[in-house]
């Protein structure tokens, strides 16, 4: 758990960050969303003591980041940035070997870790393992970048536009990637993005920053339905909420007893999923799948429309 | 042939005509200059022409690297072996005082040969690993023509044999002066660059100061620490035990190592600053300390830089020790004035072509060290 208590940053003057509270709970993504400048970076930063606070405190299930010596509290906390930063003249295993390095582990603990993180983030260890940085692609280097800051099983990782350097197809399968692994091993992960989508997409809660303070911090549901100020309507965009609040929500929610004609809707398909495939196949009426595979009911039309306005 | 270096084969078949050998009465008497036939008999000159062809007709021919490389690296060794064969059939009808030396035609057709192995080199591009086991190569083979004795009747060779005991004397002080200050100055520098980068306030002051004793003529820098290291040594108790003096050694040492000073601390605050910022903020946000960053991160990453630096320094001191002869440091230089003192031009010779290989020897030896180095090709 990560808890910010009324921390303020303030540089010649002016406060980049101002007076902030904020609880993030175990095991949960936290998007922070804001412009450039919104001071979402510093407050990130100041987790890992990058930056220190000028006022407040953070604390890190319990206890106040302060009392505890800056490199081995950074040890203890993933960090993945937007150009990954990894070392240029390591091997991508070596990268990732940096953190149980630093902390003493045996040689033969490292080099098993390596090979599982890599295998776990769908990089061939013999063929990736002894790549300098320079030769991978940048979807690898990414991954290579979350693998290191994982390395020592932190149970916070901090994410700095992660995946602002990736093209948006490897960045759509990255993101559901990261969403997958940190439900498989449960860390709580700070994530910091200029994308409100990317927010949607992996927040289970969302934090809004707007001039180092926090307009709205609620879940992307409650975000969407009920934007708390102008500018929070601003970054979601006028155009698309009601499909942005769809996408939120499985189909199958939706089932109603009967049949209809066509494809079946696949059991993990979302209610914006439900609806393009209407508009694009011609048909009010969808079947829709069970956790079996086999269709389990219908989806209509109507109640897809009304599911799409909040309240 | 297609390539410019195409061009080099006039020179090389022109140069048949020039004098290949020099022949004087004695060391210090005027040259007077012997063509191919004079030199080695109209049996061998006929051989050396025909096999010259051969060479320029392979040359024409052959377009792989590899082969071309072998050709020219054949010329160049025939070319020194013909020269001493030529050298001591010159010398047995004359008086053991004659002098017989490379000419022109010599001088013309090596400059070629030497063109088309670095040229050919440049093209095959051989691994750093490689390029050390060629250096190797060249240095073995030079060592054995010469330990073979079949230059031996070659006028440097024979200022040589007469001073053989002061060469490898003035050669270790060459290298001590080169190396040794090289070293100093990278103790020095290194730590100094370091400093610089964290403090961004002095350090436009300082490397301009040490620019500024880059400008100043190694001569007249020479001259400018006489008189304060003569003050020194005779004031400071126990100095002039050490071997500080006003002249000698020590000034020409202070001199090299000042000139040192600018590449290695200017290239090591280049190659600081230019560590990536997301390396170093990766790094610092993985909980590296100050000191493991700077050992495991800034240094290795600035590392090709520094050592740019040290192949400058070390190819400009070697060639700069020359200098330090003139006040009395020894070295190679001391055979370079005196040959000009006594127009002895093979005394020239005999200090300045060792420092040209040795300066040649070391900037490849650090080229291939640098290329060595991993992740060298980012």
């Amino acid at each position: 758990m990560i808890r910010f208590e009324s921390v303020s940053k303030v540089y010649d003057g002016i406060a980049v960050v101002d007076d902030v509270s904020l609880t993030l709970e175990r095991g949960t993504i936290t998007a922070v969303v804001g412009t450039s400048g919104s001071g979402k970076s510093t407050l990130l930063r100041m987790v890992n003591r990058l930056v220190e606070p000028t006022a407040g405190r953070v604390l890190l299930d319990g206890t106040d980041t302060a009392s505890v010596p800056a490199a081995d509290l950074r040890r203890r906390i993933g960090y993945v940035i937007q150009d990954h930063g990894l070392f240029p003249h390591w091997t991508a295993a070596r990268n990732i070997a940096t953190v149980p390095g630093l902390l003493g582990w045996p040689r033969a603990a490292i080099d098993a870790r390596v090979r599982e993180l890599m295998l776990m983030l769908q990089l061939d260890p013999d063929v990736i393992g002894p790549r300098f940085p320079h030769e991978l692609s940048g979807g690898q280097a990414q991954r290579v970048g979350v693998a290191r800051a994982l390395a020592a099983r932190p149970e916070v990782l901090l994410m700095d536009e992660p995946f602002g350097a990736l093209d948006p197809v490897i960045r759509q399968q990255a993101q559901t990637d990261l969403r997958k692994l940190q439900q498989q091993l449960g860390t709580t992960v700070m994530l910091v993005t200029h994308d409100m989508a990317e927010a949607i997409r992996l927040g289970d809660r969302i934090a809004v920053m707007r001039a180092g303070r926090i307009d709205q911090f609620a879940p992307p549901a409650e975000i969407i339905a009920a934007p708390a100020t102008g500018f929070v309507a601003d970054l979601l965009g006028e155009g698309d909420r009601a499909f942005r609040y769809l996408s939120l929500q499985p189909a199958a929610r939706l089932a109603r007893p009967g049949a209809a004609d066509g494809p079946v809707l696949p059991a993990d398909a979302t209610m914006a999923d439900a609806l393009a495939e209407m508009i694009w196949s011609g048909r009010d009426r969808l079947p829709v799948a069970g956790p079996d595979g086999h269709p389990a009911g219908v989806c209509t039309r109507d109640d897809l429309i009304r599911a799409g306005r909040p309240g | 042939m297609r390539d410019r270096m195409a061009i080099l084969l006039l020179p090389l078949a022109a140069s048949a005509v020039l004098p290949l050998a020099v022949f004087r009465a004695n060391r210090i008497a005027a040259g007077q200059p012997h063509g191919l036939v004079d030199t080695l008999g109209p049996g061998a000159a006929g051989l050396a022409l025909g096999a010259l062809a051969l060479v320029i007709g392979a040359l024409l021919a052959l377009h792989r690297p590899v082969l071309r490389v072998a050709v020219a690296a054949g010329l160049l060794v025939g070319l020194i072996l013909l020269m001493g064969w030529g050298a001591a059939r010159l010398a047995a009808d004359a008086p053991p005082q004659a002098r017989v030396g490379p000419g022109t035609g010599f001088w013309i057709a090596l400059a070629c040969a030497g063109l088309l192995v670095i040229d050919g080199m440049t093209r095959l591009r051989p691994g750093p690993a490689l390029r050390l086991a060629l250096v190797a190569l060249a240095v073995g083979a030079g060592w054995l023509i010469l330990g073979s004795g079949a230059l031996a009747q070659l006028s440097v060779l024979q200022e040589y044999q007469n001073r053989s005991g002061a060469f490898w004397r003035e050669g270790a002080k060459h290298l001590w002066l080169a190396f040794g200050s090289f070293g100093v100055a990278m103790l020095a520098g290194v730590p100094a660059g370091i400093l610089l980068t964290r403090l961004p306030r002095i350090r436009p002051a300082v490397l301009n100061l040490l620019t500024m004793v880059q400008t100043i003529p190694s001569i007249a820098l020479f001259g400018m620490l006489i008189v304060p290291l003569g003050w020194v040594a005779a004031n400071l108790p126990g100095a002039a035990a050490l071997g500080i003096r006003g002249i000698g050694m020590a000034p020409a040492f202070v001199a090299l190592f000042l000139y040192s000073l600018l590449p290695i601390v200017a290239n090591t605050v280049a190659g600081l600053t230019g560590v990536p910022r997301s390396v170093t903020e990766a790094a610092d946000g993985m909980g590296l300390t100050a000191r493991q960053r700077m050992l495991r991160v800034d240094i290795p990453l600035a590392l090709p830089v520094i050592l740019t630096a040290a192949r400058i320094v070390l190819v400009q001191n070697i060639g700069m020790a020359t200098v330090g002869a003139l006040i009395g440091a020894g070295g190679f230089g001391t055979f370079v004035f005196q040959g000009v003192g006594q127009t002895a031009t093979d005394l020239i010779l005999l200090g300045a072509l060792p420092t040209v290989a040795l300066a040649f020897l070391t900037s490849a030896v650090m080229d291939a060290l640098i290329a060595m180095l991993p992740g060298a090709a980012r």
